[in-house]
């Protein structure tokens, strides 16, 4: 079966992903921080029993070899830290057939079930609620009536909720201010916005993810509602200011454009950081080009934009700006083109 | 005279500490600045001792000393790994820095009350119209405080004497239904199961029961 990332998503030209996460934990067990090894061995078995098989796979991360920990990063179920794979023997992953569900074990909390599906899909909170049910009601979590479902960190504590849009905003991005100005209405719906940054929060490309923020004091319902109306708001504006630059400054766009499309199908070598920034320059301009001469749809632009945002670090390569990680990125890219030149 | 650091002419002022004879410049550079105070300057503005010294006081009150020893019963994190890294070791934690945790969820969410729904097996969940589908009505106040007055719908005690009745650790019936019960410890459970049977509300002990029952199936599971 096809990998969740690579399926055709609504609103695909700006939103990348949608996510939906609830963590809980369990009653009995200490939380992470606090939790030895023999416990955590004891709740890892708890979880796992209550796990359904027939859906899931996957298990102890120490079971785990480099190749599909690189798979797992790719899936988008690791993030690309390192440290995401520290002490495997205390975690472990569960995922669906295209990988699109997935439960997580000791990652911060005990359980954190995920829900991901391409482009702006909403429907990923009831999908990742309703697993979340079926755990709740096989273990005993913990919950308190005032705080909610209590969570190690206590910036979660409440609802356990988290949606997270991951759009790539490259009209946006090129306009003067217009990220400042993304950021303030963004806050108005006490959300947040933040790069996909490779280190620290220096933006690397024009791909941002939008989370929410609050926990309590809103429901699971008002979050999505509240979600909804922003991410509308966003695509709104990338669209029309895609418009804008396209309309107002044509013969330039369109000369970046087949130039950065001619970059990604033949250079032998390419950084993560010009490899982004062309695959922006013909988001930015697809739907306006009528020479016909460049054709890649926009699940090839969506499906590149991810493998190069989520490229594993491979264990031969020193780091992502090396000669060879540069000719492995290059050859990667290569191949997804070719299919359609 | 010079300078013994940089060898410069002394003109204006000579400043000595520790038998060594330093120039303006130097004595700034080596961190002396208090020595370069001119007597005089207190005389001018005789009270910026005083406002230093109460700045320094109102800093210190912010890091809360009272309570920097302060250790969770359960699992032993202190107050100060938690405001470390925010993050907590056990459910007693939530007890424990009861507090500072309100404190910290208000100042990042700007609200402190739960509004989402029930767990999957909670009897209440089942049992109780509209929690299911609804979620929680939200408090009135969206201060800290409201979360003391944010408890779960109290029945109403029975005015008969049971319900004064009062455990050595202050548990009483009437505090007991009007609890939290994620939030009670395991002793406290089993203390209010023993003192709800003996004033025969018994559902309220087989909730105090089922709550202890799904702590202890989630330690012997494993």
């Amino acid at each position: 079966m096809a990998e969740w990332y690579t399926k055709e998503g609504k609103d695909n030209d700006v939103v990348l992903s949608t996510k939906a996460c609830f963590v809980r934990n369990i009653k009995g067990y200490n939380f992470m921080p606090r939790l030895d090894d023999k416990d955590c061995q004891s709740l890892i078995e708890t979880i796992d029993k209550a796990i359904d098989k027939d859906m899931y796979m996957g298990g102890t991360a120490s079971s785990f070899d480099k190749n599909m920990i690189l798979r797992l990063t790719r899936l988008q179920l690791l993030g690309r830290e390192a440290s995401q794979m520290a002490n495997p023997e205390r975690k472990a992953f569960y995922y669906n057939e295209d990988a699109s569900l997935s439960i997580a074990v000791g990652s911060g909390e005990h359980i954190t079930v995920r829900a991901m599906a391409q482009g702006h899909n909403p429907n990923v909170i009831k999908e990742a609620a309703l697993e979340t049910l079926k755990l709740e009601e096989k273990l005993q979590v913990a919950f308190s009536d005032n705080y909610g479902f209590l969570t190690s960190n206590v910036r979660l504590a409440g609802t356990g909720f988290k949606l997270l849009y991951t759009v790539s905003l490259p009209a946006i991005s090129k306009t003067e201010g217009g990220i400042e100005a993304m950021k303030q209405r963004v806050e108005q719906y006490e959300w947040t916005i933040y790069p996909f940054a490779e280190r620290g929060d220096v933006s690397d490309s024009d791909v941002y993810i939008i989370a929410s923020v609050n926990t309590l004091g809103v429901t699971e319902e008002e979050i999505l509602r509240k979600g909804e109306m922003l991410i509308a708001d966003v695509i709104k504006a990338e669209r029309a200011l895609r418009d804008e630059i396209a309309g107002n400054k044509k013969d330039q766009s369109r000369d970046i454009y087949g130039r950065s499309y001619g970059t990604l199908r033949y250079a032998n070598m390419i950084s993560r950081s010009e490899a982004l920034q062309c695959l922006g320059w013909i988001r930015l301009f697809h739907d306006y080009d009528d020479s016909g001469e460049v054709e890649i749809s926009w699940n090839k632009i969506d499906k590149l934009t991810m493998d190069i945002l989520w490229e594993p670090e491979a264990p031969s390569r020193k780091s992502s700006q090396s000669v060879a990680s540069q000719k492995y990125r290059a050859q990667g890219i290569k191949k997804i083109l070719k299919g359609e030149d | 005279m010079r300078c013994e650091r940089c060898g410069k002419e002394l003109t204006n002022r000579i400043i000595k500490i520790n038998g060594v004879t330093y120039c303006e410049n130097c004595a700034r550079l080596m961190g002396y600045d208090r020595f370069l105070k001119d007597p005089t300057d207190l005389l001018g503005d005789p009270f910026s001792p005083l406002d230093q010294l109460a700045s320094s006081l109102m800093q210190m009150s912010e890091l809360d000393f009272g309570n920097s020893t302060l250790t969770c019963p359960r699992c032993g994190m202190t107050l100060r790994e938690f405001e470390t890294d925010g993050r907590v070791g056990c459910i007693e934690c939530y007890n424990a820095f009861n507090e500072n945790i309100v404190r910290e969820m208000f100042k990042q969410q700007g609200n402190s009350v739960y509004q989402g729904r029930l767990p999957a097996f909670s009897d209440e969940a089942r049992t109780v119209p509209g929690k299911t589908d609804k979620p929680k009505k939200a408090a009135s106040e969206d201060s800290p405080k409201a979360v003391e007055k944010a408890e779960p719908e109290a029945k109403e005690p029975k005015a008969e004497a049971p319900v004064k009745k009062e455990t050595k650790g202050g548990l009483t019936l009437d505090k007991l239904m009007k609890a939290d019960l994620g939030m009670l410890s395991d002793e406290d459970l089993e203390k209010g199961i023993k003192l709800a049977a003996e004033a025969e509300e018994y559902k309220l002990a087989s909730r105090l029961r089922d709550e202890l029952k799904g702590r202890k199936a989630g330690e012997a599971n494993g």
